[in-house]
């Protein structure tokens, strides 16, 4: 599916990639391809590795590549921090945002977009300009002022921890966005507005990757590829409507692949 | 005996006060704290020693160290600087207690000595000159906030005392600053007397820089309906003992404390808390941080005593600790000693590291390692900070503790 000829240089390339954590194998080879202006999918059971494959692309120093490359726009990113990853353009939207008491939302999403900003020699933001820039992205995901005078993600809810993901990501401008179960916990509603939020964002110089279980958010956000993970492989790759055939069929219609492989 | 053999070089006993005399005296009994008290059987004996090792000077050298500049509406005393204090404005007045005043009040207070819990007063009290005794009666309203300094000069130990006297419906500010110069020791006693209906809200900043010392002793004694808030920071010693003793007299007060000690390299600081509830609807909310990096060990050790007369007492001590190195050491043990049986008291610790997973959250989105690091430590300090009264803004305590060596 992937072997199409393609018009530019891909922005992330996964390639053969096995990672473990505690000496326990976690990712089996996996390979993973996109190009600008894509949108892949990533589905699968819990506990496949789809989670794990977002964190070792972000960087976590829990896990160990024990084979394989990550390229991201043609270099070999294996070694980096997670911070001259998401500096470079890397973000990775968490499952389950994590809460900082005590750190100022705005303050903390001035620094993260300052960091960004250093990197592409953009001159960095005193408070009165970052305030001006937060204001405009607000509003992409519809989110009130008063969440900037609040700690990071303390006392959100999860539709509300979610769309501050999707501000985050609409303030540090990635190259490359990886969300991870975005539309978990989210009401009609707030998938809507995290969903139309993402589409805002993203351009033909971005890529992006939903990881979901859910064919929902793939219906707000059409993907080009879908890919299924099953035991730290992927073990289909196909277009949109191999999701739909997964919420037709449900996972054990893929242990059938398995098996093949 | 060391210690008393100094104290006697240098001065003659002519020449020493009756309460030095008496302390003196105590002391020569059992000259240091038996190391297998409660009290002292973790501090680390070669440090304590090593406090003891300076000369003492009863002089006092102007400060080396630089300090914000003051506003002109606080009020700002340095212990040992001979100034005669009298303010006696429309709504309040400050007056220095007379030698009687003071002799009488020291007095009362060394016959509830206990050798080893009071160690540190006594020798406070053998060291303190006449010059180096502040004693002040506090009453009326609108009172400005106070800032009073203690330091110890390089090569020196020196010992300051601090005695305060609230008046009934009295409402003060005031931060004390302990600074200890490089190589020095300073013992520091502070004594309060609250009176019923007046309030205190009482900030204490210790520093040092290389090798300094500090015994800091404080002792509290809140008549009823009294209300009495510590928010005390203690860093950069080599060596550091901070002593809160509060006694709620009748009960009916409330004490709410925030305390933090940071060590680093192979520092020892330590904290000792005792809160008696002598009287009924006594109330207590406290909490102790404690941070400890590199070889350095920090002790929390505290105690609520809850006697029968202390009947519908509401008290909570919580430790709160992190680890931030394998070879660094924590020890905390939180008490409750309670006769009473209607009343609510809890305690608790926790030891703990920076949060791994918070700390990726924050790389992810570009933030060194090292920043990561110093958010989580601001948060941490913050709620201390925030406790202490008086220009902590112009102290940039955060700063000082964010990027200290």
């Amino acid at each position: 599916m992937q072997s199409k000829m393609k018009e530019s240089d891909p922005i992330l390339e996964v390639k053969n990639l096995s990672a473990s954590t505690d000496n326990l194998p976690i990712l089996k080879g996996v390979s993973l391809t996109v190009y600008p202006g894509e949108i892949h999918a990533i589905m699968g059971r819990n506990g496949c590795g789809k989670s794990t494959l977002s964190k070792i692309i972000a960087g976590h120093p829990s896990y160990n590549i024990t084979n394989g490359d990550i390229k991201f726009l043609g270099e070999n990113i294996n070694s980096l921090e997670p911070e001259e990853r998401s500096q470079s353009g890397i973000f990775l939207g968490f499952q389950y945002p994590i809460e900082i008491p005590g750190v100022s939302n705005l303050e903390f999403l001035r620094v993260s977009t300052n960091a960004r900003r250093k990197f592409l020699n953009k001159e960095e933001l005193d408070t009165f300009d970052f305030e001006e820039l937060v204001k405009e992205k607000l509003e992409i995901v519809k989110m009130d002022q008063a969440f900037l005078s609040r700690s990071v993600n303390q006392g959100f809810s999860g539709g509300e921890k979610k769309r501050n993901e999707i501000l985050q990501m609409a303030l540090l401008e990635p190259k490359i966005a990886i969300l991870d179960e975005t539309d978990s916990g989210l009401d009609i509603d707030a998938l809507r507005i995290v969903a139309s939020g993402i589409k805002r964002i993203s351009n033909a110089q971005t890529g992006i990757i939903l990881i979901t279980h859910y064919q929902r958010l793939l219906d707000e956000i059409k993907p080009n590829y879908v890919h299924v993970m099953s035991d730290g492989q992927i073990i289909k790759t196909g277009e949109s409507d191999l999701a739909l055939e997964l919420e037709k069929k449900g996972y054990e219609w893929t242990d059938n692949f398995i098996k093949e492989t | 005996m060391e210690i008393i053999e100094k104290i006697k070089t240098n001065k003659s006993i002519d020449n020493q006060t009756e309460i030095q005399k008496i302390c003196l005296d105590k002391l020569q009994s059992s000259p240091l704290p038996n190391p297998r008290s409660e009290q002292w059987r973790l501090s680390n004996k070669s440090k304590l020693s090593n406090f003891l090792d300076y000369s003492i000077n009863e002089n006092n050298s102007k400060f080396d160290i630089s300090y914000p500049k003051n506003y002109q509406s606080n009020i700002r005393l340095i212990i040992g600087d001979n100034c005669q204090i009298k303010l006696i404005e429309k709504n309040y007045s400050i007056q220095q207690l007379s030698e009687d005043e003071l002799q009488k009040y020291i007095k009362e207070q060394i016959t509830f000595f206990n050798q080893n819990e009071n160690w540190s007063d006594l020798l406070n009290l053998s060291l303190s000159g006449k010059n180096n005794i502040l004693g002040l009666k506090i009453n009326g309203s609108e009172i400005p906030p106070i800032e009073i300094f203690s330091h110890a000069s390089s090569n020196y130990l020196n010992a300051k005392t601090l005695i305060i006297f609230l008046e009934k419906n009295c409402n003060v500010e005031l931060l004390q600053i302990n600074l200890g110069e490089d190589n020095s020791s300073l013992s520091q006693s502070t004594f309060f007397c609250l009176e019923e209906n007046s309030s205190l809200n009482h900030g204490v900043v210790s520093y040092g820089v290389n090798k300094s010392n500090l015994l800091n002793s404080l002792n509290v004694i809140q008549q009823k309906n009294s209300e009495y808030n510590l928010g005390s920071l203690h860093f950069k010693f080599n060596y550091a003992r901070f002593e809160i003793r509060i006694k709620q007299s009748e009960g009916n007060a409330k004490t709410n404390i925030k305390g933090m000690q940071i060590t680093k390299k192979n520092e020892q600081i330590s904290t000792y808390t005792k809160i008696d509830f002598d009287g009924p609807n006594g109330f207590l909310d406290q909490i102790n941080k404690s941070l400890a990096d590199d070889k350095s060990h920090a002790i929390f050790e505290g105690s609520i005593i809850v006697p029968k007369i202390a009947q519908k007492t509401d008290a909570s001590q919580l430790s709160r600790n992190l680890l931030l190195s394998n070879l660094a050491q924590i020890d905390t043990k939180p008490q409750l000693e309670i006769i009473a049986d209607d009343v609510k008291c809890k305690h608790g610790a926790t030891i703990s590291q920076l949060n791994e997973e918070e700390l990726f959250y924050m790389r992810t989105r570009g933030i060194t390692l090292t920043e990561a690091s110093k958010l989580q430590l601001s948060s941490y300090f913050q709620e201390i900070i925030s406790f202490i009264p008086v220009s902590k803004d112009r102290w940039d305590l955060l700063d000082k503790l964010l990027n200290q060596n």
